[in-house]
């Protein structure tokens, strides 16, 4: 189980089906706020799950965020969604969607961010998984999402994963706004026993 | 005649999706370039009378090869290849002077379409 790797052209071939999908859920998320998603080179990176929080290099640890996370499957292949949302976030965000009853989007309480939360989670995350499904033609079954916490420190949300496998593929994006104050992380994790049918799967789209 | 096609993008994989997609009846001469910088060096050595172009590039990106295109009067018809398709990156490349915008993941149809409608591949 410990011999799953990770070559260069399959470590390209994987940012760049993440750069479509991403670009995709990215527009999305463009339409409904009136505004430009600045897109970054998404990080792929096959890490220890203890070593989680490694994978989040441009999110500081000690940054307050909201998560969610959401499971996927599909082919045989299965992994997990999970989106930490910056909680400076949420005054812009509401103004941007023109949140009802929201004068003074400083009063913002927790029930209405974690609706807010739960909007844009199930924006980028849907978007995403199934752009990448799209791209591998798989179909992708998506379970609940789950909030893993508001208002806390990004570095023990990511401790606290109770993951049952050791490896995964990681996958890292960092969405911010421009011209607001918005930014967040998508990551996709994927199980151990997964990354070698997606590898199956890169090889055949590189050969 | 042969048509001289670049194709720009940092991915090794996007680059080898994008050659695939070409119709393969088109006559063309194929050079790659994995940068904007690399891009722009073969346009100026005469390799890229069609260019397709990626956006999001290390060194200088999309909206930078096509800044110096139209400063230089490079001769170049650029096709924008991104993944990035919102609204605004679509228009800010039109206006930089690009002739299309080709939404990724590219395939032969959507190659194919857009090199007809532009009248780069006509009909035999």
């Amino acid at each position: 189980m410990s011999s799953v790797s990770l070559s260069e052209d399959q470590r390209d071939c994987y940012q760049e089906l993440t750069n479509v999908a991403m670009g995709q859920a990215a527009d999305r998320l463009a339409r409904l706020l009136d505004a430009y998603v600045v897109l970054p080179v998404p990080k792929v990176n096959l890490i220890e799950s203890s070593e989680l929080h490694m994978a989040i290099q441009d999110a500081e640890a000690d940054a307050a965020v909201s998560a969610v996370c959401q499971g996927f499957i599909g082919a045989g292949i299965a992994g997990e969604a999970m989106l930490l949302f910056n909680d400076t976030s949420f005054s812009d965000l509401a103004t941007l969607m023109n949140y009802p009853g929201m004068n003074n989007p400083e009063s913002l309480d927790r029930e209405a961010e974690l609706e807010l939360l739960m909007d844009v989670s199930s924006l980028l995350i849907g978007a995403c998984i199934q752009g990448i499904g799209e791209q591998l033609e798989i179909h992708f079954n998506q379970g609940h999402p789950v909030v893993l916490g508001q208002h806390c420190l990004a570095g023990d949300i990511l401790k606290s994963g109770n993951h049952q496998w050791t490896k995964t593929l990681a996958i890292e994006i960092h969405y911010t706004l421009e011209h607001v104050n918005i930014d967040c992380d998508l990551l996709l994790l994927f199980t151990e026993d997964s990354v070698e049918k997606l590898n199956n799967v890169i090889d055949f789209l590189l050969d | 005649m042969t048509t001289k096609v670049l194709i720009c993008d940092d991915s090794s994989f996007a680059r080898k999706q994008m050659k695939r997609a070409l119709p393969p009846e088109w006559e063309v001469d194929v050079s790659f370039a994995g940068d904007g910088v690399e891009g722009l060096e073969q346009i100026r050595q005469g390799n890229g009378e069609v260019v397709f172009l990626d956006l999001t590039m290390p060194n200088l990106d999309g909206y930078g090869v096509l800044e110096v295109i139209r400063k230089e009067d490079l001769p170049a018809m650029v096709l924008v290849v991104s993944g990035d398709i919102q609204p605004d990156a679509q228009e800010r490349v039109r206006k930089l002077g690009a002739m299309a915008f080709i939404k990724k993941p590219i395939d032969a149809d959507k190659a194919r379409t857009v090199l007809t409608e532009y009248g780069i591949l006509t009909e035999a």
